[in-house]
C-alpha cells in the first residue's frame, strides 16, 4: 500500500520533534486532519480535494510541529539577542586588534616582506571575526534551546543601572578636552624634532650628537613639521565644526602623509644620524630586525588607531545629529 | 500595514487571553479539539485552528488541562477537561476580565 498524502505529512511534522512526543504528535495530526477532511467533505468537497486542502491549510509540517511542541523558529530569541549582540561587539573589538598587531608583529620579526604582514593580518582578522561570530552564536543558540531552571531567569536578567552608558558626544567639553591635548602632543612632538638636533643631554653618548641624519633638514624634517603644523590646524577644525566625513578623509590623508615618509626614512636606513647609532653601539647584536619591525608596527598600528578613531567619532556624530533632527 | 492588519493584529492580541479562559470553561465538560473549535465560533468567540491546538497542548503540559484518548469509535480523539487547577485559574481570568470591563466603562464615562 502506498502512503497517502497524509502519511507522508504527518511522518514529516513528527520527524521533527522530539523522540518522546513523536507518537502522541502524530495522532493528534490525524484527529485533526481526519475532522477537518470530514467538515469539508460534509460541503461537498471530493475526498482527494478535501485531503489536499486540509493539509494546504496546515502549511509547512516543520513549522505546524513546531507550534506544537512549543520549539523557537528563531536562532536566538528576543531573551538573549542583546546579551548576544553585546558580547559579541565586546569581543571584536577586543580580540580582532590584539590579533592583527600580533599576527603583523610577529611576520615583521621573522622578516617577512611588507605584503607579506598586510595580507596575514588581514586573513587572520578576518577568520578571527569568523570564528568569533560563529561559535558565540552557536553557545547562543544551544542557549536559547536548553530551558532555563524552573523559577529562574537565565543570563539575560543580569542588567543593572550600572550598565547605563555615558553619552557620547557631541559634548564640546569632550572636543576641547580632545583639542588640548592634540595641541599639546603635536608642539611636544615638533619641538622635540627641533632639539635633537643640539643633542639629547640625559643620554651621555648622545650629548652633542642629533639623533635624526641632519641631512634631513634639507628637506625632511621641515616637511614633518609642517604636517605637525597642519595637524594642529586639523585639531582646531574639528573643534570648531565636529567630525564630518570631509574631515574624517583630511585625517587619512594627514596620516599617510606622515606616516609613509617616515617609515621609508626608516626601512632604507635614512632616518637616524650614523653618527649617533655609532656613540650607541648600534647595531646591538641581533637586535636590529626586531627594534625595526616594533617600530614599524607600532608606528603603522598608532596611525590606523587614529583613522579608525577619526571614523568611530564622524560616525557617531552623524548619529548623533539623526537622533537630534 | 493597511489599516485593517493593523486592526486585525490589535484585535487578535486584545482576544488571545480570552481564548484561554473560554477553553477553559468551556472544558468543564470534556471535549475534543474540533468540537471545541466549532463550538467555540457558533458561540461568537472566532478562534484560528493553529492556535488552539497548539494552545490545548500547552494548556495541558501546565496542568490546567487533562486529556484523555477515547478510541470509541473509528477515529480516536484526544478529550481535553479543565483540571482543578484550570478552574481556579477561570475563576481569576473571570474576576479580572470583570474588573478590567468595569474600568473600562469607567474610562468611557458609561457607568449605567
Amino acid at each position: 500500500m502506498t502512503a497517502t498524502l497524509t502519511d507522508r505529512y504527518v511522518w514529516a511534522a513528527a520527524r521533527s520533534a522530539p523522540e518522546a512526543q513523536r507518537r502522541e504528535l502524530e495522532r493528534e495530526l490525524r484527529e485533526r486532519i481526519g475532522d477537518e477532511t470530514d467538515a469539508l467533505l460534509e460541503q461537498g468537497a471530493s475526498p482527494e480535494e478535501a485531503e489536499r486542502a486540509v493539509l494546504t491549510e496546515l502549511g509547512d509540517p516543520v513549522a505546524l510541529a513546531a507550534g506544537y511542541v512549543d520549539r523557537p523558529l528563531q536562532l536566538i530569541g528576543p531573551r538573549y539577542y542583546l546579551v548576544w549582540w553585546r558580547l559579541l561587539k565586546l569581543l571584536l573589538a577586543i580580540v580582532v586588534p590584539i590579533a592583527a598587531v600580533g599576527v603583523a608583529l610577529g611576520k615583521a620579526i621573522s622578516g617577512a616582506p611588507i605584503g607579506d604582514v598586510i595580507g596575514s593580518a588581514v586573513v587572520v582578522s578576518l577568520s578571527v571575526v569568523v570564528h568569533l561570530g560563529f561559535w558565540t552564536t552557536l553557545v547562543f543558540a544551544v542557549l536559547e534551546r536548553s530551558p532555563a531552571p524552573e523559577g529562574q531567569r537565565g543570563i539575560d536578567s543580569l542588567w543593572t543601572l550600572d550598565q547605563l552608558p555615558a553619552i557620547h558626544e557631541p559634548a564640546r567639553t569632550s572636543r576641547l578636552a580632545d583639542l588640548i591635548a592634540a595641541v599639546f602632543f603635536l608642539v611636544v612632538f615638533a619641538a622635540a624634532i627641533v632639539w635633537q638636533q643640539f643633542g639629547i643631554p640625559w643620554v651621555p653618548q648622545l650629548e652633542a650628537v642629533p639623533l635624526l641624519d641632519p641631512a634631513l633638514w634639507s628637506f625632511w624634517l621641515p616637511y614633518f613639521i609642517g604636517i605637525i603644523g597642519l595637524e594642529i590646524l586639523f585639531a582646531v577644525a574639528v573643534y570648531a565644526i565636529g567630525w564630518t566625513w570631509w574631515l574624517a578623509g583630511v585625517n587619512v590623508l594627514l596620516n599617510v602623509m606622515f606616516t609613509v615618509p617616515a617609515l621609508w626614512l626608516l626601512v632604507e636606513g635614512r632616518l637616524f644620524n650614523p653618527a649617533a647609532l655609532e656613540a650607541m653601539g648600534w647595531p646591538w647584536g641581533d637586535a636590529r630586525p626586531i627594534v625595526v619591525a616594533v617600530a614599524v608596527v607600532t608606528v603603522v598600528g598608532v596611525a590606523i588607531a587614529d583613522v579608525v578613531d577619526g571614523i568611530v567619532k564622524t560616525w557617531r556624530a552623524g548619529r548623533a545629529r539623526r537622533t537630534a533632527a | 500595514m493597511s489599516t485593517d492588519d493593523l486592526a486585525a493584529g490589535h484585535l487578535q492580541e486584545l482576544r488571545r487571553g480570552t481564548v484561554v479562559l473560554a477553553c477553559l470553561i468551556r472544558l468543564r465538560t470534556a471535549d475534543y479539539g474540533y468540537a471545541l473549535l466549532e463550538s467555540l465560533n457558533a458561540l461568537g468567540i472566532t478562534v484560528d485552528a493553529n492556535t488552539l491546538y497548539p494552545l490545548l497542548r500547552r494548556l495541558e503540559k501546565q496542568g490546567l488541562l487533562t486529556s484523555e484518548w477515547n478510541t470509541d469509535e473509528a477515529r480516536p480523539r484526544k478529550f481535553y477537561r479543565t483540571s482543578p487547577a484550570g478552574e481556579r485559574l477561570a475563576e481569576t481570568l473571570t474576576g479580572d476580565w470583570k474588573l478590567i470591563d468595569a474600568a473600562l466603562s469607567r474610562l468611557t464615562g458609561d457607568d449605567s
